[in-house]
């Protein structure tokens, strides 16, 4: 079955080689997933061989409505050097490291693997920094109101929804019904009867959660959560767990 | 000295796409920009080869960047590597559309179902593949296949064909192709190793 990893991860095996290949892989054999991550990766570079394309330039704009279309802000600039300067150091490190050591190329291997590791962290602590920057900027902003929703419902949940005019909302809820297994909160903007994703998120155990949308919201809006499959969704599938108006 | 340019420029690849795919589940939109940059005519070349019009091709890359978009939740920022993920999700979406156009979709719609487009399965695969040595030797192998090879190759990848609808399409007996499929995909394989350990 080794040869026929590549049209496995194609789809396009058919019984009984398909079953075959998935009783290797089912089996947990190093082997058998050393050979699909190459069948991937084999895929990747045949694919990559198509003729290059000049797509309209249009298509940039298209693409971006999916994100909410907004232009970086100068901090992320800011970031992007503290970032730069961060790797020279990490960089200085490694060479430094490197030059000390008999065994260079393999020792090399070694610092990759450390900068690889401590470039996850980094960025793990540096996304949980900016996260809680904007939510103590969202919350400092003079042009920030809060909208109570759920508490004269008889049923949870409740919470507030923030509002910025110009950064977003920051949804602040609790008593959330638990999400199942492969299912995921989704937040969505409501304009004019249309819903648009605004991320997705998930609670504590206690049913608590708290979720940025950092993009401009229409006046007159409404927020609404649902629960969706764990890949999020394009448009709400379930009834809303609540709707506020903004 | 060609040594540490490369390092160089690979801890900064590693970096910058740790970065992204960070940025990509905080679901910044900024991120996106960078994503289409990075991979964007990329995608479209592989949609385009597949459905050889250029209005569906956009439409498809804009689809396949809302499923990335909607995905990166559940990517690995430090094990993941997003090109193979991203081409793999660009041709899955090319294939759909054309089984849907010419009806292979209702007659095969359980058995096309790409083993591998979840963001777990594309854990600890080379991050920067599609720059690797390894890819211009891929790329050199395919060229020393033989026609037949080559076109079961093609019909795999760009068409998204079974080795039945390949017999089918060339009018050849099944063994015979999946003869051919075997032997290009274990020439590509062994084309590398040779090298790579030589």
């Amino acid at each position: 079955m080794k040869d026929l990893y590549e049209l496995y991860a194609l789809g396009l095996l058919e019984e009984p080689e398909r079953s075959q290949v998935e009783t290797e892989l089912a089996s947990g054999s190093e082997e058998a997933r050393a050979r699909m991550r190459q069948a991937l990766e084999n895929n990747a570079i045949l694919l990559a061989m198509a003729p290059e394309v000049e797509p309209a330039a249009s298509l940039r704009d298209r693409v971006l409505q999916v994100a909410g279309g907004v232009e970086p802000g100068r901090a992320n600039s800011q970031w992007m050097w503290a970032w730069m300067a961060a790797s020279a150091a990490l960089l200085v490190t490694a060479f430094w490291l490197s030059s000390s050591l008999s065994n260079r190329s393999s020792e090399l291997a070694t610092v990759r693997d450390q900068l690889r590791r401590v470039s996850s962290d980094a960025a793990d602590s540096h996304a949980q920094l900016l996260r809680a920057r904007a939510m103590l900027a969202f919350l400092n902003a003079p042009e920030t109101r809060i909208v109570t929703f759920g508490p004269r419902d008889p049923k949870p949940p409740k919470g507030k929804v923030l509002v910025h005019p110009g950064r977003g909302v920051l949804l602040v809820a609790s008593n959330l019904p638990p999400a199942t297994r492969g299912q995921i909160y989704e937040m969505w903007v409501i304009v004019g009867g249309k819903a648009s994703p605004a991320g997705l998120f998930q609670s504590d155990a206690d049913g608590n959660a708290l979720h940025l949308f950092e993009n401009q919201v229409a006046p007159g809006a409404a927020v609404a959560v649902t629960l969706e499959p764990e890949a999020g969704s394009a448009q709400p599938t379930t009834t809303p767990l609540f709707v506020a108006t903004i | 000295m060609n040594f540490l340019i490369a390092f160089v420029f690979a801890v900064f690849d590693a970096l910058s796409e740790v970065d992204l795919i960070s940025r990509l589940r905080r679901r910044e939109p900024k991120a996106m920009a960078d994503l289409y940059d990075r991979y964007g005519r990329l995608v479209y070349s592989v949609i385009f080869k597949v459905v050889r019009d250029r209005t569906v091709a956009e439409d498809l890359t804009q689809e396949t960047f809302l499923r990335i978009w909607n995905r990166t939740q559940f990517f690995d920022s430090e094990k993941g590597a997003l090109g193979p993920w991203i081409l793999a999700i660009a041709r899955n979406r090319a294939i759909d559309y054309i089984r849907s156009v010419d009806g292979r979709m209702s007659k095969r719609a359980t058995e096309f179902e790409p083993a591998a487009e979840h963001p777990t399965a594309f854990l600890n695969l080379e991050r920067d593949i599609l720059n690797s040595d390894r890819a211009k030797l891929l790329q050199t192998a395919f060229a020393k296949l033989t026609p037949s090879q080559r076109q079961v190759i093609e019909l795999a990848y760009w068409e998204g064909l079974s080795q039945t609808e390949m017999a089918d399409r060339m009018k050849q007996p099944l063994g015979t192709v999946k003869t051919w499929v075997r032997t290009a995909l274990k020439t590509l394989r062994n084309e590398l190793e040779e090298v790579l350990t030589a």
